[in-house]
């Protein structure tokens, strides 16, 4: 693979070609296009399904829900389970906890890569070699799960809200996009800088970063998506303290967990707990905390297509 | 480096000896950094009560975790909180000197004037860090006139002693080098040189590197002695190999490990054995004509890899559980009398979970081969369309040796990581019905030594991950040698 095939995504359009090729096809390859065609429409359905399935499930009559009876289309529309969710304390303080650690976590991440790519591009750092392989090394070996929480623990990391922002801020792989995408950045810009006297954090703040911004809206949402993704780190650091919980531990806490809607949306006041029990059960809960866990991937989906193929090229090319 | 008007009156031998003098310097001072995280050297450990794996550090950091040890002996009255903080007090200040004396260290980097700086900074560190370890003494006395001395356990450990002697030589060393390095002249500024400026910019990420990824690894001593939660590492506890024997000779462990490999070997193998079907997908995707047709299907197709796995367990919840979209539709189909949650059901296990990876990873993991193919060359096409060539002899003979190398190392790095499945899928989906074949060796080891609320094998589980790295790293390396010799070509 080289670096070439980056800029070739785009098949040249050969209309006429196509219509050549049309006008004599065989019956073999009729098929062949009857059943591709076939396949991915049918694949398509299925990813897409699930997703529209739990949506039309939340928003629907819930006693038609829970006999199962929600199918195709919603029956009965309302959105008094979302309206629900608002009163459960236990979910805001996760839905804060997620969105803090996303902003703050991917922030840092992408700052720190960008600084440390920058800088391991610089011949005159005092063992550069060194320092970037002990960097990206670390890439390849892995002390184990155990060892890991020993130590964030002696680091004073468990139950600690930053116990999941400063594992996350030097990130090896992150590090070599970035230094290969400065290293193709023309020098002249930069040399010219430092002959009028810019320093090395002023090159890189006005320089640097402006002009590396596609590689960092590439990692950054990916690191996004990691962290609001992420439920493990949860559930084996922050076991002493359930309000650092993330959204999507709650979730699967949701999900697991056998006991009562009532005790489990553990609300506070006796007047919000009876409008919840009339609206909500169990079924409907779940799948709408299901939803609002899936609301903020939708919304990013979008604006990712423009990136997620160039960060899957650079990352095939890494060097 | 003195700077170039002092450089005149220093000969080449003296410079040579300040050199020596100053690598001892920051030798020390680096030394007190490391002791400060290591917990067998913490000088702050004046009770008992102090959980024996804390260094110096996490009291500095962590006020919480101090008080937690102590929580029980203020409510009964044995220890008075003010104690609690006068120790936390003292071990932050000495941390802050600590890090004071890093950063004079970070300064001897620099021009002789900052060079002489950086010295002094560090000489008033020491003394300060000196000072502030003193100020345990009168929450050791405190202690000391506790009621109940058997719980509280008052001490000032060895640590202390060799803390101190560190600093002292730290000190000294200062002092020996101020009194070698010239005098700076009036024309000095306090400057450094371009390539330890950059150097010291990058030193706190390589620290933090250091932190997460290498220190890690001092934990596998765990393995190498009976280790519970709050008590500390001794020689006491030291088994040696007592775990590694213990896992291949206690009959129930090794079955455990054979029935967790099993699934492991399994559920990687299904995957490498279809590890051809994102190539597949990404041919016949690019043999639909519409362009349009075929961005909708890969954005489609790539949403489900955007989910946590708890999510895709939510989803499979709204289909497949009883009151599920897949029951239903059986029930009404009168395809089934009574509702079965397929979720709860043990059978086909690896079977499901690699269909699930698969709706979820499918459609991404085909992107790669989608941009290999669209780097293609397209003479080649027109040269065997010319040639007489129909569609399946030009993905035969064109696009798919062209995909070929992609593959191959896609394939090695999955043969290079059969060992890490990760947990998440397993962990989500798993329950009673389906434990037995669901667990793999990730899932294992946390199950082992976390999964039961602190009462987990932990040097069992040290020493079950402690094998799947060294064997995982192997593999890797493994892969990389047979790749360069096979095409010359390293894929690390």
């Amino acid at each position: 693979m080289n670096a070439d095939s980056v800029n070739k995504t785009n098949l040249p359009s050969k209309k006429f070609k196509i219509f050549k090729v049309r006008s004599d096809r065989g019956l073999g390859d009729i098929i062949f296009d009857f059943f591709n065609h076939a396949f991915f429409i049918l694949f398509s359905l299925i990813c897409l399904f699930p997703f529209y399935y739990l949506f039309i499930n939340t928003i629907s009559d819930n006693n038609l829900v829970s006999s199962g009876q929600i199918l195709w289309y919603p029956k009965g529309i309302h959105f008094d389970n979302y309206l629900a969710l608002l009163q459960v304390h236990d979910l805001a303080t996760a839905t804060f906890v997620s969105v803090a650690r996303t902003i703050i976590g991917t922030a840092l991440m992408v700052l720190a890569s960008a600084f440390v790519g920058y800088l391991v591009t610089k011949q005159k750092m005092y063992g550069r070699r060194f320092i970037y392989r002990f960097i990206v090394i670390t890439m390849y070996f892995n002390a184990g799960l155990i060892p890991w929480y020993l130590n964030m623990s002696m680091l004073g990391l468990t139950n600690n809200f930053w116990g999941y922002i400063i594992p996350g801020i030097v990130s090896p792989f992150n590090i070599i996009l970035v230094k290969t995408y400065i290293e193709s950045i023309p020098p002249d810009l930069e040399e010219s800088a430092e002959i009028d006297g810019a320093g090395y954090f002023t090159i890189f703040w006005k320089i640097i970063l402006p002009l590396s911004k596609p590689i960092l809206a590439t990692i950054a949402i990916f690191g996004a998506v990691g962290n609001w993704n992420s439920f493990t780190d949860s559930m084996i650091l922050m076991s002493g303290n359930p309000s650092l919980y993330t959204l999507q531990y709650r979730l699967y806490i949701y999900l697991t967990s056998t006991s009562d809607l009532a005790t489990l949306m553990n609300s506070g006041g006796s007047v919000s707990q009876n409008v919840i029990n009339s609206v909500m059960n169990m079924r409907t809960m779940r799948m709408t905390v299901a939803m609002v866990t899936l609301i903020p991937i939708l919304l990013v989906y979008p604006f990712m297509q423009r990136y997620f193929e160039k960060g899957i090229m650079i990352g095939a090319v890494k060097g | 480096m003195p700077g170039t008007n002092s450089i005149l009156v220093v000969s080449k031998n003296q410079l040579n000896k300040i050199n020596t003098w100053m690598f001892l310097l920051r030798g020390c001072a680096i030394l007190i950094l490391i002791s400060t995280f290591i917990p067998a050297l913490n000088p702050a450990m004046v009770s008992g009560l102090i959980d024996k794996n804390s260094a110096l550090f996490t009291m500095a950091v962590s006020y919480s975790s101090l008080v937690e040890g102590f929580t029980r002996a203020i409510n009964r009255g044995w220890v008075n909180s003010g104690t609690v903080l006068n120790i936390y007090i003292s071990s932050l200040l000495t941390f802050l000197s600590v890090a004071a004396i890093v950063a004079g260290c970070c300064m001897t980097l620099g021009k002789l004037k900052l060079q002489r700086l950086g010295i002094k900074i560090i000489i008033i560190g020491c003394g300060a860090a000196i000072i502030s370890l003193l100020l345990l003494f009168p929450a050791y006395y405190a202690l000391c006139g506790s009621t109940n001395l058997n719980a509280v356990q008052p001490m000032i450990s060895y640590s202390y002693l060799i803390f101190d002697i560190f600093l002292i030589v730290c000190a000294v060393l200062g002092f020996v080098n101020i009194k070698l390095l010239p005098r700076p002249s009036e024309n000095d500024k306090y400057e450094m040189e371009a390539k330890y400026k950059l150097f010291l910019m990058a030193l706190p990420f390589v620290i933090l590197c250091f932190l997460f990824s290498y220190l890690p690894l001092w934990g596998w001593r765990y393995a190498f002695f009976d280790y519970t939660p709050g008590l500390g590492l001794s020689w006491n506890n030291f088994v040696g190999l007592k775990w590694f024997e213990f896992l291949f000779k206690n009959a129930a462990s090794r079955a455990d490990i054979i029935r967790v490999m099993t699934n492991t070997l399994a559920m990687s193998g299904i995957g490498i054995a279809t590890s051809f079907l994102p190539m597949a997908f990404a041919i016949c995707l690019t043999e639909i004509r519409s362009l349009k047709l075929r961005k909708s299907i890969q954005v489609v197709t790539t949403i489900p890899n955007f989910i946590s796995w708890v999510l895709v367990y939510s989803l499979a919840f709204a289909m497949f559980s009883t009151e599920g979209f897949v029951n239903t539709v059986l029930i009404n189909l009168g395809l089934e009398k009574t509702a079965t949650n397929f979720l709860m059901s043990g059978s086909h296990i690896w079977l499901k979970m690699w269909l699930w990876g698969t709706w979820k990873g499918l459609g991404w993991s085909a992107i790669i081969y989608i941009a290999a193919i669209s780097g293609i060359d397209q003479q080649l096409y027109e040269a065997a369309t010319v040639d007489g060539a129909g569609r399946f002899k030009k993905i035969w003979h064109i696009t798919i040796p062209g995909l070929m190398p992609t593959f191959y190392v896609l394939l090695l790095l999955s043969i290079a990581g059969i060992l890490s499945n990760g947990m998440d899928q397993y962990y989500v989906f798993r329950n009673a019905a389906n434990q037995n074949s669901i667990e793999v060796l990730d899932l294992y080891v946390y199950l082992l030594g976390l999964g039961s609320g602190g009462t987990g094998n932990i040097p069992l589980a040290t020493v079950v991950g402690m094998l799947k790295s060294v064997i995982s790293i192997t593999l890797l390396m493994a892969a990389n040698w047979f790749s360069k010799l096979l095409r010359g070509e390293s894929i690390i």
